[in-house]
């Protein structure tokens, strides 16, 4: 990556509108010493990532729950009537949509209206099909995959707990005195 | 409002944050960032020599690279949070929460940053998952209160 041309005029990269952060050990930046969080306590100049607003492309994950009235055929058959520019894939625990965070949110939004406690949506870093996660590429299960499996097992019963709400009390949870954490600590020994 | 969770990829607890109309804030978001720049044309390196370098914004140097790697992905989320839920003894720790020390460190800086937190622990029977989500959902409500 190419350092902006003229970093001393302007603190923003006149190209992308994007804040100029230097590199390590740049010491031209006018912005050295001056902006703290971009100064660890040691004095090292430490580069920060961009903000996660600016999503545009996003994939999502359409999981449906063991007791789900509607199979993955009519959820991505329904995914398709919706005329959205999505790519849609079919999965084996329901189906990955990928396309701007705009249309890709009102997918979810209607698509749940099928079957408000049983369809289950989570993000995804990876688009659809990436070579360095699909399995057809690299053999085995992703990552993501041995989780979600893992939480699957609970989504009949969560979707048993939304159907049916109940109201609980949260304890909130309080600070320890020290006599207290003396004991604690000598039960430890 | 801003939801951080943890596990940062949990499907339930992202699930159920949204469902409230709030925001959660989970890894899959910094992941995307990470995997889909121009930058990385080398598929399995996405952690960069930079993000050890991010991470001593929240751990010290001494601090083994793959835990100030990890909080240069997890730590922007728990600045960014404006209330967080914790699931502690999740079965599951695959990937970028696989790390015991930097899911420790996370915790910490959660608690450290005083804004609501819910610690709940990973539901064994129907019944406590029942109880969870439902302790979820009076937490998030609670949330939106306070919020006006």
């Amino acid at each position: 990556m190419s350092p902006p041309k003229n970093p001393e005029s302007s603190p923003k990269n006149p190209e992308s509108g994007k804040e100029y952060t230097p590199k390590a050990g740049h010491d031209k930046s006018p912005e050295t010493g001056k902006n703290n969080s971009n100064i660890a306590e040691t004095g090292c100049l430490i580069p920060q990532s961009e903000p996660a607003e600016k999503d545009g492309k996003i994939t999502r994950m359409i999981i449906l729950g063991p007791s789900a009235e509607i199979s993955n055929t009519e959820l991505v058959r329904n995914l398709h009537m919706m005329e959205f520019p999505l790519t849609i894939k079919t999965t084996c625990y329901g189906a990955a949509i990928s396309g701007e965070k705009e249309d890709v949110d009102e997918a979810i939004k209607r698509i749940r209206k099928l079957d408000p406690y049983n369809i289950f949506t989570k993000d995804r870093g990876f688009p659809p099909g990436d070579p360095r996660r699909c399995r057809a590429k690299r053999g085995g299960a992703r990552e993501g995959f041995h989780q979600l499996e893992k939480e699957f097992e609970l989504l009949d019963d969560v979707s048993k707990a939304l159907k049916n709400p109940r109201k609980v009390k949260v304890k909130k949870v309080e600070k320890i005195s020290p006599e207290e954490f003396k004991k604690i600590a000598r039960e430890c020994k | 409002m801003k939801v951080a969770i943890f596990p940062p990829n949990s499907m339930i607890l992202a699930d159920l944050v949204e469902r409230r109309g709030h925001e959660p804030l989970v890894m899959q978001r910094q992941i995307r960032k990470k995997v889909t720049s121009a930058e990385i044309d080398s598929p399995p390196l996405n952690i960069t020599e930079k993000e050890p370098i991010e991470g001593l914004k929240y751990a010290a140097i001494e601090v083994p690279s793959g835990v100030r790697g990890r909080m240069a992905l997890f730590g922007p989320l728990i600045e960014e949070a404006d209330a967080a839920i914790i699931m502690e003894d999740a079965p599951f720790g695959f990937g970028c929460v696989g790390c015991a020390r930097t899911n420790e460190l996370c915790m910490f800086n959660i608690r450290k940053r005083n804004i609501p937190v819910l610690e709940v622990t990973y539901p064994t029977s129907s019944e406590e998952t029942m109880e969870l989500v439902n302790k979820i959902n009076e937490f998030l409500d609670s949330l939106e209160d306070k919020n006006g």
